[in-house]
């Protein structure tokens, strides 16, 4: 009997859960907004999600073979990466696009810091900005959701394939050079929440993601502090812009509910590899993703910021994680 | 009923108290030989008082040191001296145990004395000096596990005043019962101890702390308080039921709303923290004079036939207790003394109790989970849940990896001294890091570079 007698150090006993556990989490958290995506891109939505799913766990399979190390697909962490790149993808893009980007974000993003745990950048977002720097024209050609007629009018060139229609952030380019009437975008709300309305394959319907994030919030998967540092501090730069000039920006609302501003709070932001660990550092690191994004919507030449917001704040992660000193119970900063 | 008092950070673990807690103390004879061991305190290790091949009887001092922090250990039974070896320790790995051969014919059973102990127990028939020196002779030590000497804790100290004496009845670990029966069969014995404290400490302000997933425990606890004589300075707390509600500095977070500097001890803020345990064992002492040589030890879990709360005496081999309970069935995995989450593991069975073992938890392979069971450490996702639970509010997770890299000094900025190794960040951990290990091996590593610990 004794024999059988195994030691280790304290504690003995463990929280039933695991890495994969948490992905599975988001993952579940992610199915509404998948489910819609499909009622309204029907196949393309398929197609692109399974394209970028298939290609994040094989470049990672392969990633570990070259690296000679234990396999890590299991963990599902590719999975979610691979399907948050497909959300945040027109859903008109060639399959071939959407597996270079997933390869990209494996590879590139996070196993050449050396896997999970140690990647800077959220991968999902290395692989869009690769993309987006690439293959720009691709990247910004809006679908007509298969649930309506293509009602509204377009403003990119016509697809070879694809309908294509403007999006709110779209129109809210145009209303800040003056070009188009900011009530236009204000009017879309409803088509924002629900979804039916250009976007990116997995963005365009608000309450779907809200679901998601709130599942993640109840599971407590995420805590509340990144998704409301970044929802708050992008409603007050909104808000701000609004109240000042309401024919050039539009409002807050709608700038929440569209783009990919519900993603990023929930999802994307919260990714807890490239995130600062102490709650002030979240604080900090919303704070700063939210601006950034409303910066670059208010302000820069692109219509939604909210890939560059990510990586920039990613970046800046390993500061504010130094910079915010924990003080210990009864104790006192180091210096 | 419900406890609002509490700290911040912590874990729920299962409970899992229903193995042993409907079980009544049960008196459980000597086996053939005990080992007393002459360190189970924290504190100047005692010398041995007697030779071998002496006879000793129950109750006798067989060990004790002349330093002011140390406390003396007695023989539980009447034998004969077998031997002065190393013996297995649970905390020390190996220390220098008393080895007594019990004899057969003049073997009697110590039965609790919690029968002498009515609700009008009156204190004052004992000088605060006649109950400290009481105590000192008794042995007794903080039996809830740290072990530090009791008379020491008590001894009135003009440059820190002593404001409040917070009882821990809390026994916030996982399938550990022990306390609580205590709390419900000796509840007189125990307030007597708490009685004769308050005495002895010259400090009357007494609160006890008990967590609100006790509510037997507290209204018996309520009821002895409104009896006794002291009614008016001695006030039951309930707790919220939370791990580490029990630990030191969270419980007088909970109950008088301070931190204890880190580095520190309660007396700095004017508390003094007390087990149940030690407070029966004050009464005891006191009352009727019996030195510290028996204690209540819950053994529990699923890998065991019968488990239950016992009455042994301190010294009996956990093999002869196991025995005792029907002996193991196939499932165990491990044998910790103590609880799951900061007990320690044994592998020799013939380790002894001490005064601080409030229990052996026997865990199957599914209690410890599979994941943990195969040591199946995954990498760190920075999930930051270690921050979220830690009650001493540092980072876990730089620590550890800090000291996985031998970077002791990036360990000791990121305040490492103030983690009270309760095992919440282990606990919570989804890539199965052994977060706590590698902060205690920091520790040990800081220790000995500075001298202050043997290789």
């Amino acid at each position: 009997m004794v024999d059988r007698l195994t030691v280790s150090p304290a504690p003995h006993i463990s929280k039933a859960h695991s890495t994969r556990s948490i992905m599975l989490d988001v993952l579940i958290g992610l199915a509404p907004a998948m489910v819609m995506a499909v009622i309204y891109f029907r196949m393309r939505a398929v197609a692109v999600v399974a394209a970028c799913v298939i290609a994040c766990v094989a470049t990672e399979w392969v990633c570990n073979v070259i690296r000679k190390r234990a396999q890590s697909i299991d963990d599902l962490s590719a999975v979610v990466t691979g399907v948050i790149l497909a959300f945040s993808l027109p859903p008109s893009v060639p399959v071939w696009l959407a597996v270079l980007g997933g390869a990209f974000a494996i590879a590139i993003g996070k196993m050449v810091f050396g896997g999970l745990g140690s990647n800077t950048f959220n991968p999902a977002m290395a692989g869009r900005a690769f993309l987006t720097a690439s293959f720009g024209m691709m990247m910004t050609t809006w679908t007509v959701p298969a649930t309506i007629d293509p009602a509204m009018p377009a403003i990119s060139p016509a697809n070879t394939e694809a309908i294509t229609q403007a999006t709110p952030l779209g129109w809210s380019k145009d209303a800040i050079k003056g070009k188009a009437d900011a009530d236009v975008a204000n009017r879309q709300l409803r088509s924002a929440a629900t979804g039916q309305i250009g976007g990116c394959l997995g963005e365009t319907s608000a309450i779907a993601l809200i679901i998601g994030g709130v599942y993640l919030l109840i599971k407590r998967t995420i805590t509340y502090h990144i998704p409301a540092a970044v929802l708050v501090s992008a409603a007050v730069f909104a808000g701000i812009g609004y109240l000042a000039r309401p024919e050039a920006y539009i409002s807050p609302v709608v700038h929440l509910m569209s783009g990919g501003m519900l993603l990023c709070a929930f999802f994307i932001a919260t990714d807890p590899v490239t995130a600062p660990l102490p709650a002030k550092g979240m604080w900090i690191f919303g704070v700063g993703v939210g601006a950034l994004v409303m910066l670059i919507r208010m302000v820069g030449e692109y219509p939604e910021g909210v890939m560059f917001a990510i990586l920039l704040m990613n970046a800046a992660t390993p500061l504010i994680d130094r910079f915010c000193k924990l003080v210990p119970t009864g104790g006192k900063a180091n210096a | 009923m419900n406890g609002k008092a509490s700290f911040a950070g912590g874990v729920h673990p299962q409970e899992n108290k229903r193995f042993a807690e409907e079980r009544p103390i049960e008196t459980v004879a000597a086996g053939k030989q005990v080992a007393v061991l002459l360190g189970q305190h924290i504190g100047a290790i005692c010398k041995p008082t007697v030779a071998k091949r002496d006879k000793v009887t129950a109750g006798q001092v067989v060990g004790r040191a002349e330093a002011f922090v140390s406390a003396p250990v007695h023989s539980p039974v009447d034998g004969v001296v077998k031997d002065i070896a190393l013996q297995s320790h649970p905390v020390l790995g190996r220390a220098t145990a008393l080895i007594i051969e019990t004899d057969a014919e003049s073997a009697k059973v110590k039965e609790p004395c919690a029968a002498r102990f009515k609700a009008d127990f009156d204190a004052s028939a004992w000088a605060p000096a006649q109950i400290r020196d009481a105590i000192q002779e008794a042995g007794i030590v903080g039996m809830g596990g740290a072990g530090f000497p009791t008379r020491v804790k008590l001894e009135p100290n003009p440059q820190m005043p002593k404001d409040v004496i917070i009882i821990n009845g809390c026994e916030c670990e996982p399938f550990i019962t022990c306390d609580y029966r205590v709390m419900i069969e000796w509840t007189h014995q125990v307030l007597a101890g708490v009685q004769l404290a308050a005495r002895a400490a010259e400090c009357p302000n007494v609160k006890i702390a008990i967590e609100d997933n006790k509510p037997e425990a507290i209204r018996l606890m309520r009821e002895a308080v409104r009896q006794c004589r002291d009614a008016e300075n001695i006030k039951v707390v309930p707790v919220r039921t939370k791990y580490p509600q029990g630990g030191e500095r969270q419980l007088i977070k909970a109950v008088w709303n301070k931190d204890v500097p880190v580095g520190g001890i309660p007396p700095m803020i004017g508390v003094v923290v007390l087990n149940v345990a030690t407070c029966a064992a004050i009464a005891e002492a006191v009352v009727c004079g019996g030195p510290l040589t028996h204690r209540v030890v819950t053994v529990s879990g699923s890998s065991i036939d019968r488990p239950g709360n016992f009455y042994v005496p301190i010294g009996t081999a956990v093999e002869d207790l196991i025995e005792h309970c029907g002996g193991l069935n196939d499932k165990i995995a491990r044998v910790i003394l103590g609880g799951p989450m900061m007990g320690f593991a044994i592998a020799d069975l013939s380790t002894p109790i001490t005064k601080t073992g409030g229990a052996i938890t026997l865990l199957t392979k599914e209690e410890i989970t599979r994941a943990k069971y195969d040591r199946r450490e995954t990498p760190c996702i920075r999930c930051g849940r270690c921050l979220q639970v830690c009650p001493a509010g540092i980072n876990p997770t730089r620590i550890a990896h800090a000291v996985k890299h031998g970077m002791l000094d990036v360990a000791e900025k990121y305040h490492m001294n103030a983690c009270i190794e309760c095992g919440c960040c282990s606990y919570i951990c989804p890539a199965n890091i052994e977060l706590t290990g590698y902060i205690k091996t920091g520790k040990i590593l800081v220790a000995r570079a500075k001298k202050r610990m043997p290789q």
